[in-house]
């Protein structure tokens, strides 16, 4: 190639890219082209306490910022120490966050005190969110904790909690004739039938008593409020409630010694190794028993709804949501990374890549990917789990009284009154009818009006 | 002058430092103690309507009072324990010997570890379902409580573990003391027909005593934060049998929100550590004059 040709065909090539770039110019208007990275520059500050879901997460963010050119800062910790920080935070206007995980439990005081973002201006607006993200598809009783008064939301729940029965030891219940239990005298049989037989407990389960205990309160017909959340006069002393402690207090006769000092893990331990025959608490912790490469019962191992009480059949559940704090700096790009992060798309590969099941999008919860992965000795786990997450949102929101803002209090004075009936040094009455005092005035001293 | 202006200017920035880091934030406090501070609560912080509604509360409230007796119980238990301890341990490692030197330095392995190393290990001895505690006592065929949760144990079981991360402080500290006799002492008293007990009674005794006294001191100051073995054995349970004040403190604080009210109970804790120490450091110098 002669030194006249090469300059010939470079002003050639030359003038082809110019060509190119007219083209592009004419066909996309050059604000467009700006916008496909349209928060380039952004760091998007958020926080949340330590989760699977958000390690799992976190695989996909480079996609998300490649896509959207804004960089994400995700600031994980254990969940006291988070929930303190977002507290102090929120609570002081700071603008550090430019995303926050709502917990359950302060939901309702973060949503009264006006210290979240109402996302329904992002939801309603057709610009920031497509019609196909579909707020509607979160299960209802997921949502329930992150509406105030009139309706609005104020967060997305990315995970969901269903309390469901797990049981290890099939083959011994079988052996015995026993059946599930499907009501509490059924659940206190098979649990009193059980212990000790092959050395093995009629249950477990951990020190969080105010999660653990409420269920059987309900169950006879108490609550730990009079009327959540408008009425928040504690409801302690009622015969219900009396009930419900005796109640749970003799169920733990039959659970391993020192059950009143267990940790999660210690129960998880305990029904894994088949130690244990029964375990009542989130799906989360109990379906990995059925799951668990390390469990040794997975063979005997049943999943199913916990039983019912005499008056209700009201067993827990929870959400974690993602949420904007009212005074952030970026909230368009936080909405946009909430957006993202709670799509079917991310959802489902969550479920499919990782067996992540606790999602709170209907769609996903109900597809039939969802249902072959977790179907397990026949049983479509998915189902139940629905089925609880979602029975708050219909009818009675019976777990009211887990997300008003008093109940950390009352819910620390049950604890205590509790394991004083379980360990004997007052009768349920007694011990209740302390606590009731002690509930009343802790609520007046926190300038709570009764 | 020339001397007390630079004696002025070299101290200067240890007092900065010494303000910023441990006056400032007590002085903070004090004043969070004024008020009715919630996290969610927004305002309360600068709510100086009612100052002293805290402190008026506190007698009034219950739990506050049992975590003071709580307290005391703990306190005078383990420091009396350790302090009994460490003397009998000092008394007999106190032996020319290799092999005993040695042997002293593996006295002192719990003093160095992290509390909540300390915390984990005693966890875990404690634990019906994997201690081999437990499993020793399977096998002699005796049935032991759940040590943490039982009402009659849950304290004594947190009495032995201080017990055993802080005797060597006192071992080390008496045994430091006992090797300052001069020999000449116990010497004349054998001449004189004194026995084993005689000595220690009349001449060892009055010697270790100050020592004894101020161990028994710092760890009575010290008993005050045995927070991660309460933390991590018996969560202040069952009920409220463990839950001494900085626990409670740490409750209101961190679980319930209500950080006035548990800079208030800080505040009164702090004062009682305050008044004991004072007390302390007086009794001393009343013997020293009496001396």
């Amino acid at each position: 190639m002669t030194n006249a040709s090469r300059a010939s065909s470079i002003t050639r090539r030359k003038l082809l890219k110019a060509s190119a770039a007219g083209a592009a110019l004419a066909v996309f208007p050059a604000p467009l082209i700006a916008q496909t990275k349209p928060f380039a520059g952004v760091t998007l500050h958020g926080a949340s306490f330590q989760h699977r879901f958000f390690t799992l997460l976190a695989k996909y963010i480079p996609e998300f910022e490649d896509k959207t050119g804004m960089k994400v800062d995700l600031q994980l910790s254990a969940l006291p120490v988070y929930n303190q920080q977002a507290n102090l935070e929120l609570s002081s206007g700071g603008s550090a966050y430019d995303f926050v995980n709502v917990t359950f439990t302060l939901a309702t005081r973060w949503i009264a005190a006006g210290l979240l973002a109402n996302l329904d201006e992002f939801t309603g607006d057709a610009n920031l969110t497509p019609a196909e993200w579909n707020p509607k598809d979160f299960v209802d009783g997921a949502q329930v904790p992150y509406r105030d008064a009139k309706g609005a939301t104020y967060g997305y729940s990315w995970e969901g909690g269903a309390m469901l029965m797990g049981l290890s030891r099939m083959d011994l219940m079988e052996k015995k004739g026993l059946k599930i239990p499907k009501t509490f005298a059924e659940l206190q049989q098979v649990c009193a039938e059980i212990n000790g037989t092959d050395g093995v407990s009629g249950l477990v389960s951990w020190f969080l008593h105010n999660w653990n205990l409420p269920p059987y309160i309900q169950g006879f017909g108490g609550n730990i409020f009079k009327n959540p959340p408008g009425d928040v006069m504690p409801a302690l002393n009622t015969p219900e409630a009396i009930q419900g402690v005796e109640f749970y207090a003799k169920l733990l006769k039959s659970a391993p010694t020192g059950v009143l000092t267990y940790t999660e893990d210690q129960a998880r331990q305990a029904m894994l190794t088949g130690r244990a025959n029964i375990f009542i608490h989130s799906s989360a912790w109990v379906t990995p028993i059925l799951l668990s490469d390390e469990s040794k019962v997975k063979e005997t191992s049943r999943v199913v709804r916990s039983p019912a009480g005499p008056v209700h059949d009201y067993p827990a559940s929870n959400s974690q949501g993602l949420g904007i704090p009212k005074n952030a700096k970026n909230q368009k790009a936080a909405w946009e990374f909430i957006k993202w992060a709670l799509s079917p798309e991310i959802s489902m590969k969550l479920v499919r890549e990782h067996g992540h099941s606790s999602i709170c999008r209907r769609s996903i919860i109900t597809s039939d990917d969802y249902r072959k992965l977790n179907t397990v000795n026949g049983q479509d786990l998915g189902a139940l789990y629905l089925e609880v997450l979602e029975q708050p949102g219909k009818g009675e929101n019976y777990m009211a009284y887990r997300t008003s803002k008093e109940f950390p209090i009352v819910g620390d004075v049950l604890n205590k009154a509790f394991e004083q009936v379980a360990t004997g040094q007052l009768p349920a009455k007694d011990a209740m009818n302390a606590a009731q005092d002690q509930a009343i005035a802790a609520l007046r001293r926190a300038g709570t009006k009764l | 002058m020339e001397r007390r202006r630079f004696i002025a200017f070299a101290l200067t920035p240890s007092l900065i430092v010494l303000f910023a880091v441990a006056v400032l934030p007590a002085i903070y406090l004090i004043v969070t103690s004024l008020t009715p501070f919630q996290l969610t609560t927004p305002g309360s912080a600068t709510d100086f309507s009612e100052p002293l509604r805290n402190y008026r509360l506190l007698p009034g409230d219950p739990r506050f009072v049992n975590s003071l007796a709580v307290q005391a119980k703990l306190s005078v238990a383990s420091v009396l324990f350790q302090v009994l301890l460490g003397m009998l341990l000092a008394l007999l490692l106190n032996v020319p010997s290799r092999f005993v030197e040695f042997a002293r330095t593996f006295f002192l392995i719990p003093m160095v570890l992290p509390p909540i190393v300390v915390a984990v290990i005693w966890k875990l001895i404690y634990a019906p379902d994997i201690s081999p505690l437990y499993y020793a006592a399977q096998a002699l065929h005796v049935t032991l409580p759940a040590l943490t949760s039982s009402v009659d144990f849950a304290l004594t079981s947190i009495v032995i573990a201080d017990t055993w991360e802080w005797t060597p402080f006192t071992f080390l500290m008496v045994l430091a003391a006992l090797q300052t006799i001069p020999d000449e002492y116990s010497e004349a008293a054998l001449v004189d027909g004194a026995n084993k007990l005689q000595i220690f009674w009349y001449v060892t005794l009055p010697f270790i005593t100050p020592i004894l006294v101020i161990s028994g001191m710092f760890r009575l100051i010290d008993s005050v934060k045995a927070f991660p073995l309460i933390f991590l054995l018996t969560g202040g349970g069952p009920g409220t049998v463990t839950e001494v004040t900085n626990y409670y403190a740490y409750l209101l604080a961190f679980d319930t929100n209500e950080i006035g009210y548990s800079s208030a109970v800080t505040v009164v804790m702090l004062l009682l550590v305050c008044g004991i120490s004072l007390g302390l450091v007086w009794m001393g110098r009343r013997k020293e004059a009496l001396a």
